[in-house]
């Protein structure tokens, strides 16, 4: 459903990702674990070209394009096949939760106000936020704001929905009620891209486990593969790290 | 102290307030129209005209606004010949406005650039990865967010200009200050006071008037800022 093929990004001469290959079946749910600077959220970023890869080839939903000429108009097809939810959630600050929603129907997709709306009302209901459809982003909290930020995602019925780091920014207490909503994401079937910090959660959440580091895909497999039989070394020492942070 | 007389001339001057005016709405709705353009250029950086407008800030902040006045009134019919349009003269306020126009274009495009770099780069990704195109995020997303913070300098950019235009007089317009020279001339110098203050008066009314209309934008953006949550003084680096 989504496919990635030798695809390559670098900036001011540096290599941030060499020779990326990845497949997402459909209703599959990728996380992205690794490093920090290894190029996960880049690669998110360049699904839906906020970052412009210099090579390599992606096909999406039926659409296949060749990275290193994408026209504005194709780019704009494949940002319209995807939704992203960002680590600082940015929501529209000056549109209330609903409204946040709502716009991309109305404006991207050209549905009307009152279709929008209902849609949009029924996201909002599915990450438990219908009390808040009328506050503005400043008046909720970053967990709220995140959710508020699934649901506008959600609301787009994209192919594929990416999420970059949706819990570093939060409050620790605060990162349960996203989670939780993530995972409902995922039990819908959606396609899922993810790049977590979370390693149980991604564990228990995910399909595939894509480990990267230096740029490169370094391992990808089951969780079960990755976490507990994995006998690459970067793996390990990543892993390793992480349980003794943890425990 | 003569009221008499100062009340006596008040409708002469009331006469000529349209003058004042025609020039300062004029060059206030194309300087910002120009502003939008040159701003644009600015934060796009668009090769060469980017270069040129630098070069335009650059010269008309320098420049007293008097000395611009000159150049303009005795500079366009000189530059147009160059063109090859056969003009020998052109009228004091048409000259007037033009160099208004540059000028306030110039000033009020330093109000439009900063509050566009205002808005925070998340705002732009957001409206990127779900589709929008560049007009759709302007329009839904970004210039909502600038208008708040742009206001106030919009406003004392208004303000900045209702007060240069007193300056015409100098190249022979018959504005509001320009009648004041006439009529204290022909006064033979005796009621100057009189003839200034009843000017100050003047120019009061209309500042007043437009502070109003500024205050009244104002209120709304106070509106707006509440519900986004935006901090003037952290984010945009000033406040009202």
């Amino acid at each position: 459903m989504l496919s990635l093929r030798n695809l390559k990004l670098s900036f001011d001469g540096s290599q941030v990702l060499d020779d990326i290959n990845l497949d997402v079946k459909k209703g599959e749910v990728v996380t992205l674990i690794g490093p920090s600077g290894t190029g996960k959220t880049s690669l998110l970023r360049c699904i839906n070209l906020l970052e412009r890869p210099d090579s390599g080839f992606i096909s999406l939903g039926g659409l296949d394009y060749d990275y290193s000429r994408i026209s504005k108009k194709e780019a704009l097809n494949l940002r319209r096949k995807t939704a992203m939810v960002f680590q600082q959630y940015n929501l529209f600050k000056n549109k209330t939760a609903i409204e946040n929603v709502m716009d991309a129907q109305m404006v991207v997709q050209k549905k009307s106000r009152k279709e929008a709306y209902e849609k949009s009302m029924q996201e909002l209901k599915r990450v438990g936020l219908e009390a808040k459809v009328d506050a503005y982003p400043s008046q909720l909290s970053g967990g709220q704001q995140q959710r508020v930020s699934i649901a506008r995602a959600l609301a787009v019925e994209p192919e594929v929905i990416l999420f970059d780091e949706p819990t570093s920014a939060l409050d620790p207490e605060l990162v349960g009620e996203v989670l939780k909503s993530i995972e409902e994401v995922a039990k819908s079937g959606m396609t899922i891209m993810l790049v977590t910090h979370e390693m149980s959660f991604a564990r228990d959440i995910s399909d595939k486990i894509v480990f990267m580091d230096k740029g490169r895909i370094a391992e990808s497999g089951t969780p079960e593969e990755i976490f507990s039989q994995s006998t690459n070394t970067r793996t390990q020492q990543f892993l390793n790290k992480f349980y003794t942070a943890v425990h | 102290m003569d009221l008499q007389y100062m009340i006596g001339i008040l409708p002469e001057f009331l006469s000529v307030i349209p003058v004042t005016l025609l020039i300062v709405v004029v060059s206030a709705v194309a300087g910002f129209l120009l502003s939008i353009f040159v701003a644009a250029v600015r934060i796009k950086k668009v090769p060469v005209l980017n270069f040129m407008t630098d070069l335009y800030i650059s010269f008309t902040r320098s420049i007293p606004i008097l000395l611009q006045l000159f150049l303009f009134f005795f500079g366009i019919p000189v530059f147009l010949q160059m063109l090859g349009f056969n003009v020998s003269n052109i009228s004091a306020v048409t000259a007037a406005i033009v160099c208004l126009i540059i000028y306030n274009g110039a000033y009020m495009s330093e109000v439009i650039r900063p509050a566009y770099m205002a808005i925070e780069k998340g705002q732009h990704e957001a409206a990127d990865s779900l589709g929008y195109n560049g007009l759709q995020k302007f329009t839904r997303i970004i210039l909502p967010q600038m208008t708040p913070i742009a206001l106030p300098g919009l406003g004392n950019a208004l303000i900045h200009l209702i007060h240069d235009s007193s300056l015409v007089f100098a190249i022979g317009v018959v504005d509001i200050m320009g009648l004041a020279t006439i009529i204290s001339s022909g006064s033979f110098g005796m009621q100057q006071v009189e003839v200034f203050l009843t000017v100050a008066f003047v120019y009061w009314g209309i500042s007043f008037a437009s502070e109003q209309l500024i205050r009244y934008l104002e209120r709304r953006k106070r509106r707006v800022l509440r519900r986004t949550g935006y901090d003037m003084t952290r984010e945009a680096g000033y406040n009202v």
